[in-house]
């Protein structure tokens, strides 16, 4: 049966999104002196990018967390805790290894902590039954508590000299390196969600956890999974976060859980569970960056870019559950 | 008085109605018939304002109307009890059966009860307005629908499938119930497969197939046999029984399992055997099924499946030991209905499927396109979501998901509910054929008829309990209702 | 087809919104319209001292009328700051104007800024390294050593003998500002062995943060000489939470800033709420002056540093000062 062209519209609707913010973004763009389009400088796209990379790979992680009919609110705080552990391990600890092997150690033990509070996090929602909400509600408070206590309060700045602090800043603040991993990062994603075993049964348990119950999946280890993915997630965020901040902040990552889910809601996933895409979550991510980016261009006052930025979160999510509908 | 001309409607380039004209007067029955994908339940739906249609026009009193809403059409009396129950689990009984009901703002529960009591009395429901939704089991919540669209005072009736969920006991006081509406003046359109009740109650009968109307006639000129044969286009024979013979070895036998719904039940299934099993809404058949497929906890009592201990703690375990349970509802239990027909069916098998947790999908999609083509599963494309198939179908698609695994015992709680005559002609066929091949079925159903076509033996249950085990061959409906009921029928074999 | 129509319907709607967003400005210069674009990134519009430069800021600037001012606020958050002075780059302005929010996350992009040959001056806080053209700044401590020696007297005054306990109040941990003025005064304190620092409490120069930890304070403390905010706002703040409990004479509280204005320190001390601020300067006036030198100028080589000076303003001569700003 040929599909009437409505619907392989349907199937890139989110691409369709991303279009025209991009043509919006063009139309709108400043120009500079010379006429060129600002908004179209490689410089300012990468720079786009950079920053949206961060919580482009929480979103990630995100997405399939609320596939399964979840949701994490801990990530900024595990964001500000992976920051500051990466700092305290670079700054106050000296082990005396090789600049490479402490780099290596500290990133490894902050991607391998984050895993662990984000398996917390899995462990209760899929033994004890607690919901989502409430349990990362929780952990979002208890890890900013720890991460404060654990930095008494204080940041922990890198140095600019050419120390192994120094080097981590220059290496894992290049933008290369950044967008690579993001890109990396959603490659992952998208084959684990889509070609494993694992990612049918995310969409299965977020469609009809009772019926997944009911063909003998394995419930508790697919959701404590998912949330273990999403603390290591924002783990590589939290390490990226402290190289480009130039420290470890404790009191960073305030809301990025909201930019996150904001991120894959306006590409397409709908929170109640059971659908969604990488491909839609990335270009959420990217539409959330390009809208803010031509606002800032256009030099619009930071409350009115949340205003903004608002107000296209309601249009999005309007636009992908009408379409749903009909047809 | 409810009147419709010409209606059409498709959906996503199917076309489910062409131009079908339907009518349904004061103190008439009019059966409506047809395969599933016939156009049944759209007309049904369309008449109750749930669906738009694209051409046609309905009439009520010989005006036309425009029924945007369900709501509109409740004011104009047309009320719709769908096949498909649209009842919330988590809300008590009375608290459903007043929504839609305009009520004054504040709820009062003494007042909501009083209300609801004598319709639910009307149903012959005998259960607190209290209970919750959820727990008085699927027959009982039906009834409750029911109840539902009298105590809106309807003048026209829209019942789709209304007995699928039933037992014939609570059928028959459905139909003696419909009669009573008729005699007060109140117009029924009656969707239904089952040609008993609908040559028992109507005065009309409608066929339709797809999607057009193919006749209209009183029911005293035509026939069962007539409309089958109008609906199918070929004709169906019901009367036959199964052929096949067990064998000797026993494939599972369960001893004096007791759970918290069950209570001393053993029997046993032999190797190409088919065990009915017969009971009233609340018998624990599907407690049984569900408690053997290691869904809830069993404290004393044996299983075994092949000369293996059989106790799972997880329906894992069972899948692992060789045993499948095709569950009750196929839409909350069996099937992730927004995922395609492919994925649904593998949905069992995935980790045989898998290298490295990858998913083979080159073997996943031809194993699949193998046990759907021998389930005789008409679906347009493997990779539609289930729900875009019809009932008959979305379960085929769910006995093929538990047919993949290669089980040797199968439970099937109620495999033909919401399935048309010819699928179900295709079920029984398909039974017959895995009986042949040596498998174990156990089946539960509410369709006695059913059970004396399909089965070697059938298992009576009472209460979580076994009242009694007939030899299919010589044992009557009255003999199974009487156990079914708590009685000692006259013979009786265990 | 319907479903055609309401894509058609909700694209119209996107453009609309977008519409809306391009009612911002925009820094084409075509004919009449300025010819320097001045951007100014703030870190936090929401302390009144930071207010207060703003409003200083589009003063001064305005006299210039070939000079377009946009004011970025970061709201105290450093991702923010660094991604709005990113996004400033790219505009190309003829001027870049920074107070950092903390020293060590900007210094980087500041270092980018002038990478892309924009005149970078850095505004009162300081960075880890020096990426800016020029650096404007007050000696805070120079301010700090000025309160420390104010409060001795005072202790000496009460006391007869140089003791007594003092409670700090601290502002954002990473800032130049708060560390020296806490060792200018710690320095003269460092002397005397009978002053005792009873705590040092985080209230990240806001007034409603240092209310409640001193509450806490209060709570923990029988007996209090010396209040220290570091701020005025902090130091106002303490002096609400002691007069909820009614101990608001048994201490006297010391800020600095020393704003004009309703809620600025001035009033407060003449209020008798502070028994002194140390007026710090707000360096905006240097900052434009320099500023458009350079643009001007284009061959101006600025000093690297410029240090603006303070005044220490008591209950005797606020009147004075008070008259001064009118």
């Amino acid at each position: 049966m040929k599909l009437s062209p409505p619907q392989w519209l349907m199937r890139f609707r989110s691409v369709i999104g991303l279009v025209a913010i991009c043509i919006l973004a063009v139309v709108f763009s400043p120009r500079a002196f010379d006429g060129s389009i600002i908004f179209l400088d490689v410089s300012n796209l990468t720079d786009v990018l950079r920053q949206q990379a961060e919580i482009g790979i929480i979103a990630l992680a995100m997405t399939l967390v609320i596939i399964s009919g979840g949701i994490d609110l801990s990530v900024g705080s595990l964001l500000a805790f992976s920051a500051s552990l990466t700092a305290m391990l670079l700054v106050k600890w000296a082990p005396g290894y090789s600049p490479a092997a402490h780099m290596a150690a500290a990133v490894g033990i902050a991607f391998a902590a984050s895993a662990v509070l984000g398996a917390v996090n899995g462990g209760v929602i899929s033994r004890l039954g607690i919901q989502p909400f409430i349990m990362t509600l929780a952990t979002m408070i208890g890890i900013r508590g720890l991460t404060r206590w654990m930095t008494d309060n204080s940041n922990i700045d890198f140095g600019f000299g050419s120390d192994t602090p120094a080097r981590f800043t220059t290496i894992f603040s290049d933008k290369i390196l950044v967008i690579g991993l993001w890109v990396a990062a959603a490659v992952v994603f998208y084959v684990l969600l889509e070609y494993t075993v694992f990612g049918r049964y995310i969409r299965a348990v977020g469609e009809n956890e009772r019926a997944a119950g009911y063909t003998g999946l394995p419930i508790r280890r697919v959701k404590a999974a998912v949330y273990t993915l999403c603390g290591l997630a924002a783990g590589v965020a939290g390490v990226l976060h402290a190289a480009r901040a130039h420290q470890g902040n404790p009191n960073d990552g305030v809301a990025y859980e909201l930019d996150a889910i904001a991120a894959v809601v306006i590409g397409g996933t709908s929170l109640a569970g059971g659908k969604g895409s990488i491909l839609s979550t990335v270009v959420g991510t990217l539409i959330m960056g390009i809208l803010t980016n031509v606002l800032r261009l256009r030099l619009i006052d930071s409350n009115g870019e949340l205003m903004i930025k608002a107000v296209i979160i309601v249009v999005a999510v309007w636009m992908q559950s009408a379409r749903k509908d009909k047809a | 008085m409810l009147e419709c001309k010409d209606l059409r409607k498709h959906y996503a380039g199917v076309y489910a109605l062409k131009g079908v004209d339907f009518c349904v007067q004061p103190g008439e029955v009019h059966a409506l018939c047809g395969e599933n994908g016939a156009g049944k339940s759209t007309l049904a739906k369309i008449l109750a304002g749930v669906v738009t249609p694209d051409e046609g026009t309905v009439f009520m009193d010989g005006q036309p109307i425009v029924l945007g809403h369900p709501t509109r059409a409740r004011r104009l009396g047309i009320g719709i009890v769908f096949q498909e129950l649209d009842l919330f689990e988590h809300l008590t009984v009375a608290e459903n059966m007043m929504l839609g009901n305009d009520g004054p703002a504040w709820v009062r529960r003494g007042a909501m009860d009083a209300f609801c009591r004598p319709y639910l009395r009307k149903v012959g429901l005998d259960i607190s307005p209290r209970a919750l939704l959820g727990d008085i089991g699927i027959a009982a919540a039906q009834l409750v629908a029911i109840a539902r669209s009298l105590s809106m005072q309807a003048k026209v009736l829209l019942l789709d499938e209304p007995t699928s969920s039933l037992t014939e006991e609570a059928a028959e006081r459905l139909l003696a119930l419909v009669l009573q509406l008729k005699q007060a003046g109140t117009g029924i359109a009656y969707v239904s497969h089952k040609m008993k009740e609908i040559f028992q109650i109507a005065d009309r009968v409608t066929v339709l197939r797809d999607g057009e109307l193919v006749s209209n006639k009183p029911a005293a000129e035509t026939s069962i046999e007539e409309t089958i044969r109008l609906m199918v286009g070929r004709a169906v024979d019901l009367s036959a029984r199964i052929e096949s013979q067990p064998r000797q070895e026993v494939a599972f036998s369960v001893r004096g399992l007791c759970s918290s719904r069950l209570k001393e039940v053993s029997f046993s299934v032999r190797r190409g055997e088919v065990l009915g099993i017969a009971g009233l809404v609340g018998s624990g058949r599907s407690s049984l099924g569900e408690t053997l497929f290691g869904l809830h906890r069993w404290d004393k009592g044996e299983a075994a499946c092949g000369n293996r201990k059989f106790h799972p703690r997880h329906p894992r375990e069972a899948i692992r030991e060789g045993f499948a349970y095709l569950p009750e509802d196929r839409r909350s239990q069996g099937l992730f209905l927004h995922t395609s027909v492919r994925h649904n069916a593998s949905s069992a098998v995935l980790n045989r499927l898998s290298r490295a947790g990858f998913v083979m999908q080159g073997e996943e999609r031809r194993i699949v396109a193998d046990e759907l083509a021998q389930t005789r599963t008409k679906a347009a494309a493997d990779t539609l979501p289930v729900s875009a198939l019809s009932g008959g179908n979305q379960q085929k698609v769910l006995l093929a998901k538990w047919l993949l695994p290669h089980p040797e015992v199968l439970f099937l709680d109620d495999p033909t509910r919401g399935v048309d005559v010819g699928a179900k002609a295709d079920f029984y066929g398909i039974i017959e054929g895995l009986a042949s091949q040596g498998k174990a079925i156990v089946m539960a159903s509410s369709e006695l008829l059913e059970l004396l076509r399909c089965t070697h033996r059938i298992m009576v249950m009472n209460n979580g309990r076994v009242a009694g085990i007939l030899d299919t061959a010589s044992a009557t409906q009255e003999q199974i209702m009487a156990l079914a009921a708590g009685h000692q029928p006259a013979a009786s074999l265990s | 087809m319907k479903s055609i129509k309401l894509i058609v319907q909700q694209l119209a709607a996107l453009l609309a919104i977008a519409g809306l967003a391009s009612c911002g400005k925009s820094p084409n210069s075509t004919g009449e319209s300025p010819q320097h674009l001045v951007i100014f990134s703030q870190c936090n519009n929401a302390e009144p001292y930071r207010a207060a430069q703003n409003a200083e800021m589009k003063e001064l600037w305005d006299a210039h009328p070939d000079v377009k001012l946009v004011i970025m606020d970061a709201q105290q958050d450093n991702s923010k700051q660094i991604s709005q002075i990113e996004t400033a780059i790219r505009q190309k302005p003829s001027l870049l104007i920074v107070a950092p929010n903390e020293r060590a996350p900007l210094t980087q992009v500041m270092g980018e800024a002038m990478a892309a040959n924009i005149p970078v001056i850095c505004l009162e806080r300081d960075i880890a390294e020096p990426n800016y053209t020029t650096w404007i700044r007050a000696d805070n401590r120079a301010i700090g050593k000025m309160v420390g020696d104010y409060v001795v007297d005072r202790l000496k005054a009460k006391y007869g003998d140089v003791k007594g306990k003092i409670v700090e109040l601290a502002g954002l941990k990473g800032v130049e500002a708060e560390t020296n003025r806490r060792e200018g005064a710690n320095d003269v304190w460092k002397q005397y062995p009978g002053i005792v620092i009873a705590t040092d409490v985080v209230a990240d120069w806001l007034q409603s943060k240092a209310k409640d930890r001193m509450t806490e304070v209060l709570s923990a403390l029988p007996q209090i000489d010396v209040v220290y905010g570091r701020n005025d706002p902090m130091a106002v703040g303490a002096y609400l939470a002691a007069k909820e409990k009614n101990r608001e004479k048994e201490m006297i509280f010391v800020g600095i800033d020393g704003l004009s204005g309703e809620s600025g320190g001035l009033e407060k001390v003449k209020d008798g709420v502070l028994a002194a601020t140390f007026i710090y300067p707000l360096c905006v006036d240097k900052a434009v002056e320099i500023g458009d030198q350079i643009l001007r100028d284009p061959k101006f080589v600025p000093e690297k540093v410029y240090t603006m000076p303070s005044k220490m303003v008591t209950a005797a001569n606020v009147d004075q000062v008070l008259q001064a700003t009118k």
